[in-house]
């Protein structure tokens, strides 16, 4: 992506033996660098960054490193790159400041350690612009920022060109954030980015397909996984109360209600307010199958907003999970809205088995109550 | 006038007839909204409810004074149908749509602000002013007029809300929706400044959620700017912390964005904040 946007970048080839490894240090030809490859930032700190003299160092290295588990994932593929030849590092990044609703550019005269902690150590380290978003990055724009960490010369016109080169990369792919740490000014006054990071926005995939995939691959938890295919916002939890709501704000304070109360959510799902049949199904039929695998969810309960959603899209998309995924545990409906659409829903769903609860109090209070009853005597249905 | 709207708004519908907007449609008409026409294009010509549909914003506009447009289309396309009400010279969008692309966000928002078109959404369920109108989908049984305006960043909450308070007896002057989103048109602050100078509001609750800094920043502002009544609450204070923080964004934030933060912001500047959804009609009522 960095490359294809005209940035430099040392190189290096993926691995994922150790032997592999050796081969492409021997290829490489010089002193090389191991990577890990995960999905998070710090993992220099952390061991996941070392340096081989030799093919056979680079071996042993990848070895020890293959399998680890470093900040929560556990490291599947290493990248064996050059060595660069260190003049000085620096920071580039560039995200949406949404206090501002605009893109904003942050650089640092300290490459190579988090930004966040020069930000606190050395706040004059680091300067910072907005960019508007309705045209390209300027290149004035771009040296304007860049002087003001005291580069001059050769060097500021290389950074600048790789200031604006970021902005592409940033508006290309739909990116939350890009991040060039550090970026490497070697002795021969390249400027190379020795690492970087993107974090494309998931609501722009429809443009950037290729991507979709890989998304999903990168999901750890396969409920989470299987949240993200059937189009909803899935959150794995270790309770008894599988929750989902069409909304996230409800969601969350039913969540508040249910802990406060003494309940332990088992999840947290939220379909988004413009409900389809189709993905009320998705989102119910989900929660059954990890009940079904996981035997400590006791209890379903859904809420649903009557105002967004006709009463046949919430009750045709449960019946139509249950009968996908039958339910063998109790699943118990809120549903707000006007008094009409209540009494339909609660006439489609009058044979589904399934429990309705006009108020959110008394529908928490019920599900909590079920969960721990549950718990002691196992649920006959 | 109340705050963006009133009962005298003429309202056009972008994407009339799509299935969330037909449903929508039919609230905000039974609400006796002022809807004098819709856009989809390639229907140009239609009727949808008796409304008349245009191909474009420009034709419906030449053929009507529109006031306030409502969003629907679906999310590839709300840029385009945003930068086309801005450029008809519409003032004020309400962008119902959800899953909008941050970068279209940001640059709706920057067109707008260029424009002097202002908005709510995008990914928000609308708002009303009770007894007068109401844009988007917010149905709040039983809501009546009154002196007391609800700001929210959730949808439904938008709902369950004020129909909470509309059974307490609570009397509303308007109830908005701000979006979930993180760039979103108007921020708590956006619209505190505007009920500052509406007669009709008396007192103002804040429906806030983690992530992001806006009821930091309105916490700021009601301390040293606002001289009406305030209370709050802050949904998701028992949520796992959200692992999609980039470093560049968290560093923006400095340790702001939790509900810890947000309720302690809201303390200083002396508003009450409700622990619940359930507290939250007692809070309201102390106010009154």
């Amino acid at each position: 992506m960095f490359q294809k946007c005209g940035i430099a970048i040392p190189r290096g080839v993926l691995v994922r033996t150790d032997r592999e490894a050796q081969r492409a240090a021997i290829e490489i030809g010089k002193e090389v660098v191991i990577k890990s490859q995960i999905l998070a930032g710090g993992r220099g700190k952390a061991g996941g960054i070392k340096t081989a003299e030799t093919p056979e160092n680079a071996a042993k290295i990848a070895q020890e490193m293959l399998g680890m588990e470093l900040e929560g994932y556990k490291v599947n593929s290493l990248l064996v790159e050059e060595k660069l030849d260190i003049v000085n590092e620096l920071y580039m990044g560039i995200t949406v400041d949404d206090e501002n609703g605009v893109p904003i550019a942050m650089i640092s005269a300290e490459g190579g350690v988090e930004i966040e902690e020069v930000a606190k150590r050395k706040p004059g380290r680091i300067a910072s612009n907005h960019i508007n978003p309705l045209y390209d990055m300027r290149s004035y724009e771009a040296i304007n920022l860049i002087c003001q960490i005291g580069l001059t010369g050769e060097a500021l016109l290389s950074a600048s060109k790789i200031l604006t080169r970021l902005y592409n990369v940033f508006t290309a792919y739909d990116a939350r954030i890009v991040e060039i740490n550090p970026l490497v000014m070697t002795s021969n006054g390249a400027m190379i980015a020795a690492d970087a990071r993107c974090e494309i926005d998931d609501n722009s995939l429809f443009r950037h397909p290729e991507w979709q995939d890989l998304r999903i691959q990168r999901i750890d938890n396969p409920w989470e996984r299987e949240g993200v295919k059937a189009g909803v916002n899935y959150v794995d939890l270790d309770g008894d109360i599988a929750l989902m709501a069409n909304s996230a704000g409800v969601a969350m304070s039913l969540l508040d209600i249910i802990k406060d109360e003494g309940g332990h959510p088992a999840c947290f799902l939220d379909t988004g307010g413009a409900l389809s049949k189709e993905r009320m199904k998705n989102g119910i039929a989900l929660l059954l199958r990890k009940a079904k695998s996981d035997p400590r969810v006791k209890v379903i309960l859904v809420y649903t907003s009557l105002v967004f959603s006709l009463p046949d899209t919430v009750a045709g998309g449960i019946i139509e999970a249950i009968k996908e995924v039958p339910a063998d545990i109790p699943v118990m409906l809120i549903s707000a809205g006007e008094e009409e659409r209540r009494k339909q829903v609660h006439e489609l769903l009058k044979d589904s088995g399934v429990k309705i609860w006009p108020s959110v109090e008394k529908g928490v209070r019920e599900a909590i109550g079920i969960a721990r009853q549950e718990s002691r005597n196992g649920y006959i249905c | 006038m109340a705050i963006f709207v009133d009962k005298d708004t003429n309202v056009l519908i972008q994407g009339i007839t799509g299935r969330l907007a037909a449903v929508q449609t039919k609230i905000m008409l039974d609400y006796e909204t002022k809807i004098v026409a819709g856009v989809t294009p390639g229907k140009g010509g239609q009727t949808q409810f008796g409304i008349p549909v245009y191909d474009s914003v420009q034709q419906a506009a030449s053929k009507h004074r529109i006031d306030a447009s409502v969003i629907y289309v679906p999310a590839p396309f709300v840029q385009d149908a945003a930068f086309e009400a801005i450029d008809a010279g519409i003032k004020f969008m309400v962008i119902v749509t959800d899953w909008v692309p941050l970068h279209s966000e940001i640059k709706i928002k920057a067109y707008a602000k260029h424009k002097g078109t202002r908005y709510i959404g995008p990914n928000t369920m609308g708002m009303m002013v009770p007894g007068q109108t109401s844009l988007g989908g917010v149905l709040a049984p039983g809501v009546k007029p009154g002196g007391i305006a609800i700001v929210c960043r959730s949808g439904a909450l938008s709902n369950e809300i004020p129909s909470r308070l509309a059974e307490q007896g609570v009397k509303l002057s308007v109830v908005i929706g701000l979006g979930g989103d993180p760039v979103v048109g108007s921020r708590m602050i956006d619209v505190l400044k505007l009920l500052k100078e509406d007669e009709q509001t008396k007192g103002v609750l804040l429906v806030g959620e983690i992530g992001g800094t806006m009821e930091e920043e309105a916490a700021e502002y009601i301390k040293t700017h606002f001289n009406k009544q305030v209370v709050a609450f802050i949904a998701g204070r028992t949520a796992p912390r959200g692992k999609t923080m980039g470093h560049a964004g968290a560093m923006i934030m400095s340790g702001r964005g939790t509900a810890e933060s947000k309720i302690k912001a809201f303390q200083l500047a002396g508003v009450p904040v409700a622990k619940t959804l359930l507290e939250i009609p007692s809070l309201v009522k102390q106010m009154t």
